[in-house]
């Protein structure tokens, strides 16, 4: 590359930009701006998923990437939504705890009725984030050991200590269809 | 044992359970509001400084910028214990403490506002150590408690409260002895219990239906009748108080301490006319919320060789930090749970409270004993060394048995009036191998090359099962569904849905028929909220009342229409009939036309039960790394009756988060010596347990009956972290062969006491230590 | 998280031209796990306008070998290092490196650039501002290294100056033992630089206006051993308190080449040369492991709370060269 190339390159004009962000199989076509509603290029994902979109069950609490419990899935594997921009999440699938359940009959995904069957939480603060991580776990593997589940599921803090009954609950999902 | 119930004692699915594995649990950040604020807290840079002045001019220019509050704008709450502790102070005591109180439009907005708050400060010497507070010269943080030592002593404890151990004759006691220890150890290291979910709040100021002022709150907590009574003592008699509890993200009794967010939040919404969310960054939370008391011991003990303790007396030092708002009731309730763990006759602990420039202690489970056993157990342990006591045997022979008693938190004798729990610790060391593990003080179970096996034991009991009032409605409606009104929230414990299960199993009706009503003050009666293990005995406990009562008021309507008297009558399913003639029913419906059927239960407090819990750990530590592994963890205890199988588990493997046997091992709050900042304000630095480093974990349950409660139980979750930190000082002692006394065994201390790394060029450390009595 | 301008650069060129124009005033996103905590922190002296996505650059996201060497584009995931077949088989450290930073979800957007160029952890130097404001300090241009006097239990115990912080990234260790190199870019052109030479006290040696695009290895020697080992509180999230990287040849039942490098405890991976020499043309053995493991640490200078580190340092090489 010349020197004179990158001199004479001049930034993009300020315009309208547009980012489309695909959440749960829907598209939300977000304007970049700074006005109310608008999307802040310093939000992160986990911001616009929860107070521009209203999917709270995407939890945050430590938002630094050290949790999991801010955890979604983007093409199907697990990421911190809390360490995302969402500028730069257009064109991705994106799938948050509500767009697990099956979007005709409301079903609920079998790893969603395990939890339940296991009470695999207390507070139920760190639930969803420990649910995306075994979806993802599972979409990649259906069949873990039980250290791969313990080892997908080693970003997730749970403060209560419902781990024990988390891999109970995935175990009883896993080599299963769902 | 045959399960003669229902549902009591079976796996039934929580009520919230749907709503949590679907995202639809509305914690309060969930919440969505009209017009809503953002609050955010402008915090000082100065352990110790007094404000000089404050420029808000800046922060308020900003776009977006809706209210700048500093102490001159507020009336001058107070709170704590005693009650001197001022919401924004002249003053500033800790590196975090508040200045002033900004509401935006958003909290980027308010956050990028608190930076433009210019403040002047004349900084003044700090104290950060409990000891060198007291000393002579030490700067002094409150006018009101000279020599930093704040009085002992709660008024919400009653009239007079536990400040001292105090029974028999010491001396006479440590003549008795066949060995005195005298030892000092200390469990300082201020662990955060850190729910998920940082401290938050909304709150909306306006006025009531009378033309009252009416402060509304959205909280998550644990207790928000509590709550009410608090924040009506502070924010004034001609206000009425209303709070709502929605699911809480984890408490561990810290989130009790949040009358200051809540009173930012509602002084913001007063000065704005709009609603105003304070939500607590991670860094905030462990940086400028409550932290575990630390607790310093120096005792002589008196021990025969049998194993009576003949005596125990010396000072307890507790550190509260910059302020207290509970740590006297700790301090009272860890007097009693001593005596509980100890059957010793002479006992003379003096306690004293001492207040230093860094963020509050104040409630984490194990309230006030687990502070004072993590640092009496290993003194006693020297004592078992000495006369070649196995701990077990100790704990076995000292812990509280049917026929003895103790002094509890109101200072007043108790007789126990439980059952003793030595088949139930027998067990639990079967289920561990104690026996064969065990191989005498300061020697590994096994070595592996630099791998050494050791082990430990712990045990502790609370009285506080029974504590304080709780009160319930249960209402049958007309259509037959019943509504349990209790001001409980759910902060993890599945207390929500066991509530609805016992008056399931009271009116023997599908569960499903049941539901609780949101825990809001202004529809609930008095519910003091779920601490110390109480939920089981007390709440419970109300809630059954209400439903016995509903039950009989529902068969005095039914009894004349089968012609008998309500005493004869028995219900399922929506079913009413005389139990002489069971064929002859008469459905609720019938008896309920055009009538509602409300019953009511209190609970009174009941301080002659205590639980128990005894952990066995088995730790490997490397002596090259100093590495230590938590392997194996056996929790034994006798709960009367199980409630909720899944629930129960739940509680008892909690014994390694919270502030419990990790702070053993890897959690502490570092506060760096010169500036008093807290180094480790955040989920990395702070560790805590991960979900792929779980050690095995056995719970042994018995179900004693307890004749005290309707269904026979006892509660026990909030005691699961007590007695682990000091089994794995314990055990880690016995790996390597050396005295481990500080908390947490860190690979350092490891080294160290192994001899491989010395103190050179750590005087610093080495200065703090002989001062503790840590014991390196 | 303050705001800030945002681009998605599509080419290397493109990114540059960004940097150039904004004078120091830019930054790259390559991942943002550490970026953002940065950001959010307040913690960067100069808070930037502008922040350069180069994750849309197309192509710099290959694990291939070419020839003698083996390249890794800038923008290979930790998760695809950490599941690559060629690096299992043929350069185990990187594989192993990779797979032992942070959590999964971590792994699954970090990138070997971004884990190169991150931030240090030192605890007084990331002190968050919202909390009563961050800490001037020697490593941000003004004030003392607080580690000095202070809690310094994971600081340097070599070769610190001024700044006592480590070089906390887990690939920079593999790459040190393997004798990578990476090839930076900037509208001077292209330069390369071996990643063990990268770090210095005070920071790492990426200019403002320079972004790294690939870094290369040759190709192991032999059929060689490679081991790496990380020693954390935790094994997930925690950054390493120690890590040890080896490479190394046997011929004829001697060690015939050595490479070790020391992670967590300089501000860059520290290259154990006295240790590798101790090594060369002696038969394997415990003794031979621990006289090594000595060596390594001949040079160390503890701070007064971290001498324990020369002990977990002299215990991981043992381990790594003996078994």
């Amino acid at each position: 590359m010349s020197r004179e190339n990158i001199e004479s390159r001049n930034e993009p004009v300020a315009g309208e930009k547009l980012i489309e962000l695909r959440v749960n199989s829907q598209v939300y076509v977000l304007r970049v701006g700074r006005g109310p509603g608008e999307l802040d290029p310093a939000h992160t994902l986990a911001f616009t998923l929860r107070e521009t979109l209203g999917l709270t069950g995407t939890k945050v609490s430590c938002d630094k990437g050290a949790c999991g419990g801010c955890t979604v899935l983007r093409e199907a594997e697990a990421v911190l939504s809390c360490m995302l921009l969402t500028i730069e999440c257009g064109g991705k699938e994106i799938t948050t705890i509500e767009g697990l359940k099956d979007a005709k009959t409301g079903a609920l995904d079998p790893l969603q009725q395990s939890f339940i069957d296991h009470s695999a939480f207390q507070c139920g603060y760190c639930t969803p984030g420990m649910i995306m991580s075994s979806k993802a776990l599972l979409t990649a593997n259906p069949s873990p050991a039980e250290e791969e589940i313990k080892e997908a599921l080693s970003g997730n803090f749970c403060r209560c200590i419902s781990q024990y009954q988390v891999v109970e609950a995935v175990k009883a999902v896993s080599g299963k269809k769902g | 044992m045959a399960q003669p119930y229902r549902y009591i004692g079976k796996a039934t699915p929580r009520k919230d359970g749907l709503d949590i594995v679907t995202g639809e649990s509305r914690f309060v950040d969930d919440l969505k509001f009209e017009r809503l604020l953002h609050g955010v807290v402008v915090r000082s840079p100065h352990a110790h400084a007094m404000i000089k002045s404050i420029d808000s001019a800046g922060a308020k220019g900003l776009e977006g910028v809706r209210a700048v509050l500093t102490r001159e704008d507020i009336p001058d709450f107070k709170y704590g214990n005693p009650r001197v502790f001022r919401l924004l102070d002249r003053k500033v005591r800790y590196v975090g403490d508040a200045v002033a109180l900004i509401a935006a439009e958003s909290e980027q907005i308010a956050r990028e506002a608190a930076g433009l708050v210019a403040i002047d400060y004349h900084v003044l010497p700090a104290v950060f150590d409990d000891y060198e507070a007291m000393e002579p010269g030490a700067p002094q943080l409150y006018e009101e408690f000279p020599g930093n030592v704040l009085p002992l002593g709660d008024p919400f404890l009653g009239q007079k409260s536990m400040v001292e151990i105090r029974t028999g004759d010491v001396a006479d006691g440590l003549s008795e002895a066949d060995v005195i220890i005298a030892g000092k150890c200390g469990y300082d290291n201020l662990p955060n219990p850190m729910p998920m979910e940082s401290p938050r709040v909304v709150a909306s100021w306006g006025r009531g239906v009378e033309g009252r002022d009416c402060v509304t709150f959205w909280i998550s907590n644990q207790a928000p009748y509590l709550m009410k009574v608090i924040l009506g003592a502070i924010l004034g008699a001609n206000l009425d108080v209303r709070v709502f509890g929605g699911p809480c993200g984890g408490s561990f009794g810290s989130k009790l301490m949040s009358w200051q967010p809540m009173c930012y939040a509602a002084l913001l919404s007063k000065n704005t006319g709009r609603p105003v969310k304070v939500v607590y960054s991670k860094e905030e939370h462990l940086g400028s919320f409550v932290l575990r008391p630390s607790s310093r011991l120096d005792i002589k003990v008196g021990m025969k060789k049998d194993g009576t303790v003949t005596a125990i007396a010396g000072d307890w030092l507790i550190g509260t930090g910059c302020y207290s708002q509970t740590t006297q009731a700790q301090v009272a309730v860890g007097c009693g749970e001593a005596m509980i763990a100890l059957r010793c006759k002479n006992w003379s602990v003096k306690p004293k409270i001492v207040c230093t420039n860094r963020t509050a202690s104040g409630i984490a489970r194990g309230f006030g004993g687990q502070e004072l056993k993590c640092a009496l157990f290993p003194i006693l342990s020297r004592g078992m060394e000495k006369l070649q006591i196995d701990p077990l045997d100790f704990m076995k022979k000292n812990f509280i048995k049917p026929g003895d008693g103790y002094l509890w938190r109101d200072a007043q004798w108790y007789d126990y009036r439980g059952i003793s729990f030595t088949a139930m610790m027998d067990r639990g060391a079967e289920v561990f191998g104690w026996k064969q593990k065990w191989k005498g003080w300061l020697t590994p179970t096994s070595v592996e090359g630099a791998k050494r096996i050791g082990i430990g034991v712990g045990v502790h009991g609370n009285a506080d099962v029974g504590e304080d009032v709780s009160e319930a409605y249960v209402r049958i409606d007309s259509n037959g569904s019943i509504v349990v009104h209790s001001c409980l929230q759910e902060h993890g414990t599945g207390q929500r849905s066991n509530g609805a299960k016992v008056v399931a199993e009271v009116l023997q009706t599908p569960l499903e028929w049941v539901s609780m009503t949101p825990a809001d003050t202004m529809v609930n009666p008095f519910e003091f909220g779920p601490f110390g293990s109480r939920g089981t005995y007390v709440i419970l406990g109300a809630i059954i009342r209400a439903a016995e009562d509903a039950r009989s008021k529902l068969f005095e309507v039914a009894a004349p229409m089968l012609g008998c008297a309500a005493s004869e009558l028995d219900t399922a399913d929506g079913y009413i009939w005389a139990k002489s003639a069971p064929k002859r029913r008469v459905r609720w419906q019938r008896a309920l036309f055009q009538r509602t059927i409300l019953g009511y239960g209190r609970f009174e407090p009941d301080y002659s039960l205590s639980n128990c819990l005894m952990s066995f750990v088995e730790v490997e530590v490397d002596t090259e790394t100093g590495n230590l592994v938590l392997q194996r963890v056996v929790n034994a205890t006798d709960v009367g009756q199980i409630i909720d199988p899944q629930g129960l588990a739940g509680q008892l493997c909690g014994c390694l988060g919270t502030a419990g046997i990790d702070s053993a091992i890897f959690e502490e709050t570092i506060l760096d010596s010169s500036t008093g900042r807290i180094l480790n304000a955040n989920m990395i630095d702070y560790k805590w347990r991960t979900s792929s480093e779980m050690p095995t974990i056995d719970n042994v349950v018995f179900q004693t009956p307890m004749p005290t409660h309707r269904f026979h139980a006892i509660g026990v979750g909030e005691i699961a972290t007590a007695p682990g930190p000091s089994a794995v000082l314990m055990a880690a002692s016995n790996a390597i062969g050396a005295w481990l006394d500080s908390y947490p065994v860190t690979p350092c201390k490891v080294l160290r006491a192994l001899g491989k790394v010395g103190n050179a060029g750590n005087k610093q450390r080495a200065h703090t230590a002989r001062k503790r009595g840590a014991g390196d | 998280m303050k705001t800030f301008d945002h681009y998605d650069a599509h080419s290397l060129d493109e990114a540059l031209g960004l940097l150039a124009n904004r004078c120091g005033k830019a930054r790259i996103n390559a991942g943002g796990t550490d970026l953002l905590g940065l950001l959010k922190d307040g913690v960067l002296p100069r808070y930037p306008e502008l922040i350069v996505n180069i994750k849309t650059i197309p192509g710099l996201g290959y694990i291939e070998e070419d020839g003698e060497r083996l390249r890794i584009g800038a923008l290979a995931r930790l998760c695809e290092l950490a599941g690559s077949k060629l690096l299992r088989e043929r350069y185990a450290v990187l594989c192993e490196a990779a797979g032992a930073v942070a959590g999964p979800q971590i792994r699954n957007v970090a990138t070997v650039g971004g884990n190169l160029c991150q931030d240090v952890r030192c605890w007084y130097y990331r002190y968050p501002a919202h909390l009563g404001g961050t800490m001037e300090c020697a490593r941000k241009g003004r004030g003392p290294c607080f580690a000095i006097k202070g809690d310094n239990r994971y600081h340097a115990i070599l070769g610190g100056r001024k700044c006592f912080a480590v070089c906390p990234s887990d690939l920079a260790v593999a790459f040190a033992a393997l004798g990578g190199q990476m090839t930076i870019v900037s509208p001077r052109g292209e330069r390369k630089i071996a990643v063990g030479d990268f770090y210095s006290p005070l920071g790492n040696g990426l200019a403002d206006d320079e972004i790294v695009k690939e870094i290369d290895v040759a190709k192991a020697f032999g059929p060689g051993r490679q081991r790496f080992l990380k020693f954390t509180v935790r094994k997930p999230i925690d950054f390493a308190i120690v890590s040890v990287a080896a490479v190394t040849e046997e011929k004829n039942g001697v060690f015939a080449n050595a490479r070790i490098a020391i992670g967590g405890v300089a501000p860059g991976p520290f290259r154990a040369e006295k240790a590798e020499e101790k090594l060369i043309g002696k038969k394997p053995s415990e003794a031979l492991a621990a006289e090594a493991a000595e060596a390594a640490v001949e040079g160390a200078r503890p701070l007064s709370k971290n001498g324990w580190k020369i002990e977990v340092a002299k215990a991981l090489i043992t381990r790594v060269i003996g078994s």
